[in-house]
């Protein structure tokens, strides 16, 4: 049985459609990241799911039970807030509670429950702590336990790191990934940071402009985007990209061929864009690679690696490698090499990745 | 849950919208619960003596009532204009709030800014508090104090005119004395309370104005001049606009505590003569027209103030 | 702002002569409450001589024994609270519900409510139709009428209102989908929030209930339902029909004038115990329904 199963998902606004009817099954126990840019729709659905927008059109089902009218409370989904909305009037227990209490749960069950999950989240000392004297990851770590203590069939997370710094988001991003293979419970994830998104996701679900541009586990997004869309949103400095030609050889840019692996036959002659991610070159001459003249014009250390700005023709082009603990060999690189299976094609007008 | 509900209403055949309806009655009957005890209210108190003011195009008679009292057209605003009481009190009632807008409206701005000069937080909060006071006092006791401060034997005013040797004055008696006192004792009522927005609106300034301004070697002086006055002066308008809005409320209850038949001539203003000929006398048509006049113009100074605000600030009132 | 020490002498001289001006607005604020109350002690003699002018003269309490010796005072006490109690109970009752229902973006017809709403900011039918309204509903001389015709105002709803709309639209789902009704998300989640606002409102209700004398005044007739404002104002009345006949009362221990500050003391002394706790809010009160961006 699937988890959350989304069939021909439309939300519109009066005449503006927001989401074009999308499909998704989220499996049982399945981590599932929805991330995007701002306005693609991911939140919407998130809220559609949780109950707090209504469904358009399509189909809506929770472990097999169609939940299109369901109110959010009898949908047996728990959500956590990009403000985390912490009840500031009550503690962090109370704060746990209010969602058991209106269900009615007995006192001493309540109290079972709040024990335990604080535990989880070594909230224990903080129980009486009203919320705004709790830290950035500790207001986060409430919001995730008033969720858990319902022990609900799915977590819904609406960018819940957004908030925090920098630091605290990596530490808090390793806990909600921990606490999901502990409890195992299905999670739908939403965030704009690709980074959030592939490491906590067993699958990426990526979104642009309403619709889903692709699926999959994050490895294979990275390796093999589907479309320009996907290649440019998931990495970071983004994939490299110049217009080409596809010849018998490979690929053309501004004279120079680059070799691509696959059978090209059936696409010569085809106008393309050519995708290279700044980490699949090397400054070595291996077998199988092309050799690209670059006219280097930056280096930016960042500790273990670098960033090499670069012009390459009339592009200008971004490549990571790895520093040895120095710069110095850096400065005077004038070719970089490219693996044939690491050059990635995509149609030039319709941005989809050629099939090779 | 956004606005988008009627919209989607829009869209769907009437069977549609008859079941979206229903369905949404039935998720969201509480909302509609809590609204209906407020919106009956409304109606009942508000609303319905809105019906009533036909009567000032009426005839009417309490034995007949609203409906069956006949129709006499623009009558008693034909004899409204033509009493000179009438004008009278219209005249009172522009030139009264003219000059309370003119002796009273620069007193909180001042207050306000002085306040902000106030170093000693103790002094300052309870200066404040004294101030702030009278506004929660009630109109009667203000009449009570203004009538024994000002009687000609025992009031302290009189007592104080003696020690330099002039005659004792029945001030309250006297017409050319009626405006003075009416807004004096308004200024000292509401200047202070007035204050708090223009104090508010003084805490929004960037405190880094200040500081370069230090370092640039301003006085205190001229940073009050120079930088917290013009930094209120949005506020300060508005707060203009609203005032000339509400040109035709004159504290009329003050003044019917106040006033007595010697003093009509500088005191009577539009509501108190609609209390008098309608509560008083039960001339409730020509009252109603009265007021009817009334509600008119100070609508159409609202909503001019109104819209004169919003385009000068962007910001609605309301 | 800066330290005191790294003034000028300019700048020093500047603050302490406009502290001294502050100082001398809030005494002059103040005196004419420090007056009545000196009054009120004063023999009425005294007062009615106009010795009193900063503190009592012939110090005597006679004045409060006359006032608290009157049964329509206490009388008429007791109804203020009456009416000030259930006056503010009863706005609070269909405000904070009203309130929060304007509040919510599901409401159907919103855009319409609130207009009508604060349509009746902007035009009233006048103390007339409003009368004979109250005539036509029976309410005239009830307490009942009084407590009820009175509870609700434009001003406080739309505050209350925009207090509500500026909390994070979270909370309300978060309550949503912890299964609470809308009901309990008011009670249990927008009103613990709404402190503030609804500290001021209740402020504004209990101030204006206080006070409210004009149309008590002109409602009731009966005295043993009349507040204590109207009381007062029965006496201020004598005290100026009075003055022609100033020798008449010349013998008594009290006066119309002691009388007068006697029951003005009475009736601001409940305010003044009040005052201290309100003070903190109602300047956050002031700002919250006034402009809104």
């Amino acid at each position: 049985m699937s988890g959350v199963l989304l069939q021909n998902i439309v939300k519109a606004y009066g005449a503006a459609q927001v989401v074009h009817g999308i499909n998704l099954t989220v499996q049982e126990k399945e981590f599932v990241v929805l991330v995007g840019p701002s306005g693609c729709g991911k939140s919407t659905t998130l809220r559609m799911i949780a109950g707090l927008e209504e469904i358009t059109e399509g189909q809506l089902s929770i472990y097999g039970k169609v939940v299109n009218r369901i109110a959010p409370k009898d949908r047996d989904v728990a959500m956590v807030f990009q403000n985390y909305a912490l009840y500031p009037h009550l503690n962090v227990a109370d704060n746990m509670a209010f969602g058991l209490r209106i269900r009615k749960m007995p006192k001493p069950e309540i109290k079972q429950q709040i024990k335990n999950v604080a535990e989880i989240l070594e909230l224990t000392d903080y129980l009486e702590r009203r919320p705004a004297d709790l830290s950035g990851g500790q207001r986060q770590r409430v919001a995730m336990g008033r969720a858990i203590v319902r022990h609900p069939k799915v977590f819904l997370f609406d960018e819940p790191l957004s908030n925090l710094d920098a630091k605290l988001r990596t530490q808090m991003r390793a806990e909600i990934r921990r606490l999901h293979n502990r409890l195992g419970v299905t999670s739908i994830y939403v965030t704009h940071d690709q980074v959030e998104a592939m490491t906590l996701a067993d699958r990426i679900v990526v979104m642009n402009d309403g619709r889903i541009e692709q699926v999959g586990t994050p490895m294979e997004l990275f390796m093999n985007p589907a479309n320009i869309f996907v290649a440019g949103f998931l990495g970071s400095p983004p994939m490299n990209q110049m217009p080409g030609t596809v010849t018998e050889k490979g690929v053309e840019i501004d004279g120079i061929i680059i070799a691509v692996s696959g059978n090209l036959s059936a696409q010569v002659g085809r106008k393309v864009i050519v995708g290279i991610r700044p980490e699949h070159v090397s400054l070595q001459k291996e077998k199988g690679t092309t050799a690209l003249p670059i006219n280097l014009d930056l280096v930016e250390p960042l500790g273990s690696e670098a960033l090499l700005h670069a012009q390459f023709g009339a592009h200008q082009l971004v490549f990571k490698t790895e520093t040895q603990g120095s710069i110095d060999h850096l400065s005077d690189v004038s070719e970089v090499y490219v693996h044939a299976s690491m050059v990635k094609l995509f149609d030039a007008e319709t941005g989809e990745a050629l099939p090779l | 849950m956004s606005n988008n509900d009627t919209v989607y209403i829009n869209q769907k055949s009437f069977k549609e919208k008859l079941v979206w309806l229903l369905d949404h009655f039935k998720r969201e009957w509480q909302i509609y619960v809590m609204l209906a005890p407020m919106i009956i209210w409304f109606l009942v108190f508000l609303y319905k003596p809105m019906y009533g003011l036909q009567i000032a195009f009426k005839d009417y008679s309490i034995f007949r009532g609203i409906e069956a009292s006949p129709w006499v057209g623009l009558e008693h605003f034909n004899d409204l204009f033509s009493n000179s009481q009438f004008l009278r009190a219209i005249k009172n009632t522009f030139l009264i709030s003219f000059y309370s807008l003119i002796f009273g409206f620069p007193v909180p701005i001042l207050l306000a800014l002085m306040f902000n000069e106030i170093i000693n937080a103790v002094f300052k909060r309870s200066a404040q508090t004294i101030v702030y006071l009278p506004h929660f006092i009630s109109t009667v006791i203000i009449a009570g104090i203004v009538i024994t401060a000002f009687s000609p034997s025992a009031g302290i005013v009189n007592t104080v005119l003696s020690w330099f040797g002039l005659d004792s004055v029945y001030f309250l008696t006297k017409a050319e004395w009626f405006r003075p006192i009416f807004i004096g004792s308004g200024i000292w009522q509401e200047a202070g309370f007035s204050s708090i927005i223009f104090l508010a609106a003084i805490a929004g300034v960037n405190p880094s104005l200040y500081e370069s301004a230090v370092v640039d070697g301003a006085s205190r002086w001229q940073m009050m001049w120079k930088i917290t006055l013009p930094s209120i002066l949005p506020t300060i308008i508005i707060m203009l606009i609203i005032r000339i809005g509400n040109l035709m409320e004159v504290g009329f209850e003050l003044i019917i505590l106040l006033y007595q038949p010697a003093t009509y001539e500088t005191a009577d203003v539009i509501n108190t003569y609609i209390y008098r000929q309608g509560l008083q006398s039960g001339q409730y048509d020509l009252a109603a027209a009265a007021g009817f006049f009334n509600a008119v113009v100070a609508f159409v100074l609202v909503m001019a103030a109104n819209s004169i605000s919003k385009r000068f600030s962007r910001t609605s009132l309301w | 702002m800066q330290n005191w020490n790294l003034y000028s002498r300019g700048d020093k001289l500047f603050v302490r002569i406009n502290a001294v001006l502050i100082g001398l607005f809030a005494l002059s604020t103040l005196y004419p409450f420090i007056y009545i109350a000196s009054v009120s002690f004063s023999s009425a003699f005294a007062a009615r001589a106009g010795k009193v002018v900063l503190t009592p003269i012939d110090v005597t309490l006679s004045a409060y024994a006359h006032v608290l010796s009157e049964p329509q005072f206490w009388n008429s006490y007791g109804n203020t609270f009456i009416y000030t109690i259930g006056g503010t109970l009863t706005s609070l009752l269909i405000i904070i519900p009203g309130a929060y229902a304007l509040s919510r973006p599901q409401l159907i017809g919103r855009r319409f409510w609130n207009l009508m709403i604060a349509f009746t900011m902007w035009f009233h039918a006048g103390m007339i139709p409003f009368w004979l309204n109250m005539r036509d509903l029976g309410l005239l001389d009830s307490m009942i009428g009084i407590i009820i015709a009175f509870a609700c105002n434009a001003f406080n709803i739309i505050l209350l209102r925009n207090f509500f709309e500026s909390i994070p639209q979270s909370f309300e789902e978060a309550a949503r989908m912890d299964g609470a009704n809308e009901f309990q998300v008011l009670w249990k989640v927008f009103v613990p929030l709404s402190k503030p606002a609804i500290a001021t409102i209740t402020l504004f209700c209990v101030v204006a209930r206080w006070n409210g004398f004009f149309w008590a005044m002109i409602l009731l007739t009966d005295e043993g339902k009349v507040p204590l404002q109207v009381y007062l104002r029965q006496t201020i009345a004598d005290l100026s029909d009075d003055e022609e006949f100033s020798s008449t009362l010349i013998d008594a221990a009290y006066s119309v004038e002691t009388v007068t500050a006697a029951i003005i003391v009475c009736s601001i002394i409940p305010v003044l115990c009040f005052y201290p706790f309100i003070q903190k809010y109602f300047n956050k009160g002031i700002m919250l329904g006034g402009v809104k961006e």
